[in-house]
């Protein structure tokens, strides 16, 4: 019970809200639960649900946080996905390892596409970020001596000293327990020093700058940090899957994280978590009706523009306000 | 009383900018005294935000030099300021509009929530919240600390930026045009706080100002531009009976002949 009535109207709001608390922890339970009740398909799928959540989350720092339109994370995340599984292959180390080495080669990427960003903003960044996702799809399916080229990579079992992973039921722990990880480094990220100034640039550069941030210094490390998670994301699909084609990490896969990122609510950790999940079900339901699924894709996506424009969580939220206030 | 001998606290000699053939500004000099508020005033394009931005290094003069406590920062980059100490508002805000109130003056401390790797990742950093608390309460924001800044009205958007720039702990506070739309209540409070921060706190106050009720009632020093030049400089009561201030305000008596169409 705030003072204000201003204050209490529009309070409240900080990285996550409480609904969002209890639903985040009913479905932290059930995805525990999981594997006791369920086939593989439903695992499989669960599993990646959870890869697309880091994606986004990688997303999220940059669009979300720091203002700044990238169309290429398809790219950062297959990058992410070729380096830890060819890691994985070169060295005899735990698969964390090659996972850390994906992320880190995305992140050196994004820094460079970061560096880049610095001479343009908006419409212009989008398309030449767009331009680099293209051209990583490319270099994915001809550069056949390292990717081996349109035939896709097999990706070797992921290794925890003496455990080897060959079914997703096994890797389905894995995958939730650094789901849950990168959920709480964003949230730290987030809330540092380091996620103020990247907000700061969002909403007022020469604000920032008065404020005495480095808002060049800020954009490209954004930029190198969500590449960073989104390569983390590849390595964590290499837990489970055993083949990678460049058909999958095109312009259709940043289409739908970014899908996930703004409908699941721009802006907010929970929109990004919640984006992910609710779309990746929308699109893996409708893969069983192939010849319909990019018109039934494309009229959700415009009904959520068209009545939920600022996303699903705020959407939710302001039904259960009216709800609660009996209109 | 300011009769000291020591070097001025901002000096600016010679400060001339031009923008393609247009000269905004030409040859100003100008001093201001440690812990003095000292106003900038001038009909419009008189060239005083653009005297503004260049003292907060937001343009760079095309000549002249502008020294801080004995230091040239003449070509310094603006983000470099907040660290020396020098903290600005902006006449058309420039908030965090998304951000809480909260946010917006934890921000402003941005440079002093860095000290360690501790304070680096909190949310909270240690000391730091509790400045900006008591900014927040000195501004009179508390009520609003968890209101988006967009959501707040004009008066409270104005404090908001001032609060935020007295979280970088300023020892030189440059205000641009402060009170434009203020009402009678808040310029007063504004007066205080201002008031209060020159004797409390020490800080040196340079402010560009239209309203001359506050202009008039608070500076120990006032200069006055005009086109892009000093016509006048003084306490309040010399500069509003000094010939060319009058002149420049009300135009000239002769001009009163001119014919009207």
């Amino acid at each position: 019970m705030s003072s204000s009535p201003l204050a209490s109207a529009t309070s409240g709001k900080r990285v996550l809200s409480g609904p969002a608390i209890a639903g985040l922890a009913l479905a932290a339970l059930l995805a525990v639960a999981l594997p006791a009740f369920t086939t593989g398909y439903v695992i499989y799928i669960a599993n990646l649900l959870l890869v697309f959540v880091v994606l986004c989350l990688g997303l999220h720092v940059v669009i979300g946080e720091n203002g700044q339109f990238s169309m290429a994370h398809a790219a950062f995340y297959g990058i992410g996905i070729y380096a830890s599984a060819l890691a994985n292959r070169a060295v005899d180390l735990p698969y964390p390892f090659a996972m850390l080495f994906g992320a880190l080669v995305a992140g050196i990427v994004g820094l460079f596409i970061g560096a880049l960003a610095l001479r343009m903003r908006d419409i212009y960044l989008a398309l030449a970020t767009f331009a680099f996702g293209e051209a990583m799809q490319w270099v994915f399916a001809n550069w056949d001596s390292v990717t081996n080229g349109p035939n896709g990579l097999r990706i070797s079992p992921a290794r925890f000293g003496p455990l080897e992973i060959l079914s997703d039921k096994q890797a389905y722990p894995f995958v939730l327990f650094f789901c849950l990880l990168m959920i709480g480094v964003t949230v730290a990220i987030s809330r540092s020093r380091l996620g103020r100034s990247f907000r700061a640039v969002r909403e007022s550069e020469v604000a920032a700058m008065a404020m005495g941030i480095d808002v060049r210094r800020t954009r490209v490390v954004a930029f190198g940090l969500s590449a960073a998670i989104a390569g983390f994301a590849g390595g964590m699909f290499g837990l489970f899957q055993t083949f990678i084609h460049p058909d999958s990490l095109g312009f259709q896969t940043t289409i739908l994280v970014l899908t996930m990122v703004v409908v699941g609510g721009l802006g907010s950790i929970a929109g990004a978590i919640g984006g992910a999940i609710v779309f990746g079900l929308i699109s893996e339901v409708l893969r069983q009706a192939p010849q319909y699924q990019e018109i039934i894709y494309g009229g959700i996506l415009i009904l959520f523009m068209m009545y939920a424009p600022r996303g699903l969580f705020v959407f939710i939220g302001d039904r259960i306000r009216e709800v609660r206030h009996g209109r | 009383m300011a009769g000291e001998t020591a070097a001025p606290f901002l000096d600016v000699v010679g400060l001339t900018i031009r923008f393609g053939g247009l000269t905004a500004v030409g040859g100003l000099d100008m001093e201001v005294a440690k812990g003095s508020i000292h106003a900038l005033i001038g009909p419009n394009g008189a060239g005083k935000s653009t005297t503004f931005n260049c003292i907060s290094r937001f343009y760079t003069p095309s000549e002249g030099r502008i020294t801080y406590d004995g230091r040239d920062i003449t070509r310094m980059p603006a983000r470099e300021m907040a660290g020396l100490g020098i903290a600005r508002s902006f006449q058309n805000l420039e908030l965090f509009a998304e951000l809480t109130v909260f946010e917006n003056v934890l921000i402003g401390a941005h440079v002093h929530a860095g000290r360690s790797w501790r304070d680096a990742i909190s949310a909270r950093p240690r000391g730091i919240v509790e400045h900006v608390e008591h900014l927040l309460e000195r501004t009179g924001l508390s009520a609003y600390a968890q209101t988006k800044a967009r959501n707040l009205d004009f008066g409270h958007q104005k404090m908001v930026e001032i609060a935020r720039a007295l979280a970088i702990r300023p020892r030189l506070l440059l205000l641009d045009e402060p009170a434009a739309g203020l009402r009678n209540r808040e310029i007063a409070a504004l007066d205080r706080l201002l008031c209060e921060l020159r004797e409390r706190d020490g800080i040196t106050i340079l402010l560009v100002e239209h309203v001359m009720q506050l202009v008039m009632s608070i500076s120990d020093r006032i200069t006055v531009l005009s086109f892009g030049t000093k016509i006048a400089e003084g306490t309040a009561a010399e500069v509003r009976a000094h010939p060319a201030v009058i002149e420049a305000y009300l135009g000239r008596e002769t001009t009163q002949e001119t014919p009207h169409g």
